[in-house]
């Protein structure tokens, strides 16, 4: 209900902005001809890929295919203990990333200036950490959870394998959403005489949610998508995990072993990818949408 | 209406805030439990330590592997860990205790005399062509030249008037090494157009392309062919491709699946082996298109 108003609102303040007069209409026209096909394009691209998965995959999704145990290396059976590892993993993922993500975006944005050689350093190696591939991840991953710490192959040595991985975006994103509160939420929260805990908590976050979600969901993506940081970590084993000590396979190794490795698993890794995919749009929509009300109520407030 | 909307977010973030840490709480709650339950009972960690079979190697052998596994796991009532990562891997883990047994897509090799290994199954190679390529044969010396870039045109040997695409499995990849060796070919001189990691991923590039050669295991193109893929596998040095002509021992390209092992084996190590290399898994090893070793 909020959100409809929130944009509109939205989308007035920037036709306003960009109103510019007669010069350079057809100009004007031409690019947005240019914008449109390129997000045309876009579309299609998700589009297809997504029909692609539909047409092989949708035929073998049935609710015994996401409980059952895989059979036959996976050419039978289904992926529900592949299913359980996965969210296993991601949960571990998350719930470690997201506090300590949190806590350093809010030092980053809160209490460093942006132009000081500190802030400065431990923004360029986040940077330099969100693009390092990700099997240096799991070669890391392996060498100190696994042997180090002695939690070998396990769900939750991938799941803190990928908080790693997850840190640097979901910090990065955090950050820029705190700094795209106007300091005058801060001024006015200093004027009311209100600590900086209660302007953080009350003023600040609520304002940067978009961004957190936005980190939110790329880490979450760019996680569920992950095999070369698993495949050394979190394994190769589909048994249904008794614990976080038990190796786990996750769905994006499941599909890479069934499409490479396995004579006539396509069919099967084209439906894990379909349900991959799912589980992808529907957290997708579900934390843009969390994001979306909240921000919506800020904005109305 | 000011206060309202503020407090319910406040009340939402706080919520999500309490969500976090109580989630953080549990998982550091149940890694502590979890912890106390191995240091408290030891002994029952240790007993069930030697009851786990950690296998790990081959990328080719991990599937079957897990799949005698699971049987193994069924008539045993033990555990068993197949991890997978290649055959390099899986030497390597045997060699320093991280493996019980490590697996490999080829024999042990002179510099590997530490090592005991034991072929559980076979898995041939053969050259594949896209199905609608006119030829039907090519002899060793044909398929050097093409890999190593001396003929580029399928006319030259009979075929359409097509460039030759020659498909190169991945460095590391121990087809590439049986490849290499029986052609007597340097990877440095193979000119390659497209480089591919799997079978699968060979058997696709393939039957995308028809003017394309590449080389996978005959148990995989077999598998592919029958099911109406593109694709035809040509025989070599008269002896057609196949898991039949495999199996008898005739076929001249052909790479043993090993499971390794560094030492004296335990005794469920040797009751694993002698499974996997008993009758009673060789519906697993047809499954996946290798061959059962006799």
């Amino acid at each position: 209900m909020d959100e409809p108003i929130a944009w509109a609102a939205l989308s007035a303040g920037r036709s306003r902005a960009s109103g510019r007069g007669i010069v350079g209409r057809s100009a004007d026209r031409l690019a947005a001809v240019i914008v449109w096909m390129t997000a045309a394009a876009v579309s299609a691209v998700f589009l297809w890929l997504l029909s692609d998965l539909v047409r092989h995959g949708a035929g073998q999704l049935s609710w015994a295919f996401l409980v059952d145990p895989p059979s036959n290396a996976g050419r039978a059976g289904g992926i529900g203990p592949i299913v359980q590892s996965t969210a296993w993993i991601l949960m571990i993922a998350l719930g470690v990333a997201l506090p300590i993500g949190l806590g350093t975006a809010v030092l980053l944005a809160e209490n460093t200036s942006s132009e000081t050689l500190s802030g400065r350093l431990v923004r360029r190696s986040l940077d330099v950490l969100a693009g390092v591939p990700s099997i240096v991840f799991g070669l890391f991953g392996n060498a100190f959870f696994c042997v180090y710490l002695g939690l070998g192959f396990s769900i939750l040595s991938g799941g803190l394998t990928l908080a790693c991985m997850v840190l640097p975006i979901l910090i990065r994103s955090t950050e820029e959403g705190l700094r795209a509160v106007p300091t005058e939420y801060r001024l006015g929260g200093a004027a009311l005489g209100l600590g900086r805990l209660t302007i953080l908590t009350r003023l600040l976050l609520p304002a940067a949610t978009p961004g957190l979600v936005a980190g939110v969901v790329l880490g979450f993506g760019r996680a569920i998508a992950e095999t070369a940081a698993l495949i050394f970590t979190s394994g190769y084993v589909d048994r249904r995990p008794e614990s976080v000590f038990d190796s786990g396979r996750a769905l994006s190794i499941h599909i890479y072993d069934l499409a490479i490795n396995i004579p006539g698993g396509e069919l099967n890794a084209y439906a894990t990818a379909l349900v991959l995919v799912m589980i992808l749009i529907i957290t997708n929509s579900t934390a843009s949408w969390l994001g979306g009300r909240l921000h919506a109520q800020h904005l109305l407030s | 209406m000011i206060h309202d909307g503020s407090l319910q977010e406040l009340r939402v973030l706080k919520s999500s805030l309490i969500v976090g840490s109580l989630s953080l709480a549990l998982l550091v709650g149940g890694m502590v439990i979890s912890g106390c339950g191995v240091a408290g009972a030891d002994s029952s960690a240790t007993d069930r330590q030697s009851e786990r079979l950690v296998i790990t190697g081959s990328s080719t052998v991990a599937p079957l592997v897990a799949e005698i596994g699971k049987r193994f796991e069924a008539d045993a009532g033990v555990r068993v860990d197949v991890q997978t990562g290649g055959s390099s891997r899986g030497i390597a883990d045997a060699r320093n205790g991280l493996a019980d047994i490590g697996m490999a897509s080829r024999a042990l090799g002179a510099a590997e005399d530490d090592l005991t290994g034991f072929t559980i199954a076979r898995d041939g190679i053969c050259v594949i062509i896209h199905r609608d390529n006119p030829i039907t044969e090519l002899s060793d010396p044909q398929v050097v030249d093409m890999f190593t870039g001396r003929l580029t045109h399928w006319d030259s040997l009979g075929g359409e008037d097509r460039r030759i695409t020659v498909v190169n499995k991945a460095e590391g990849r121990s087809t590439l090494e049986l490849f290499l060796k029986h052609f007597a070919l340097d990877n440095r001189d193979v000119k390659a157009s497209v480089v591919i990691g799997d079978n699968e991923q060979g058997i696709k590039t393939v039957a995308g392309n028809p003017g394309a050669i590449g080389y996978v295991s005959i148990g995989a193109a077999e598998h592919a062919a029958a099911r109406g893929v593109a694709i035809k596998l040509l025989p070599m040095s008269g002896i057609a491709a196949s898991t039949a002509t495999l199996s008898e021992g005739n076929f001249p390209l052909a790479r043993p699946l090993t499971l390794v092992i560094q030492g004296e084996p335990s005794t469920l190590t040797q009751r694993f082996i002698d499974y996997a290399r008993s009758p009673a898994v060789h519906d697993l090893v047809r499954e996946l298109s290798f061959v059962p070793a006799s």
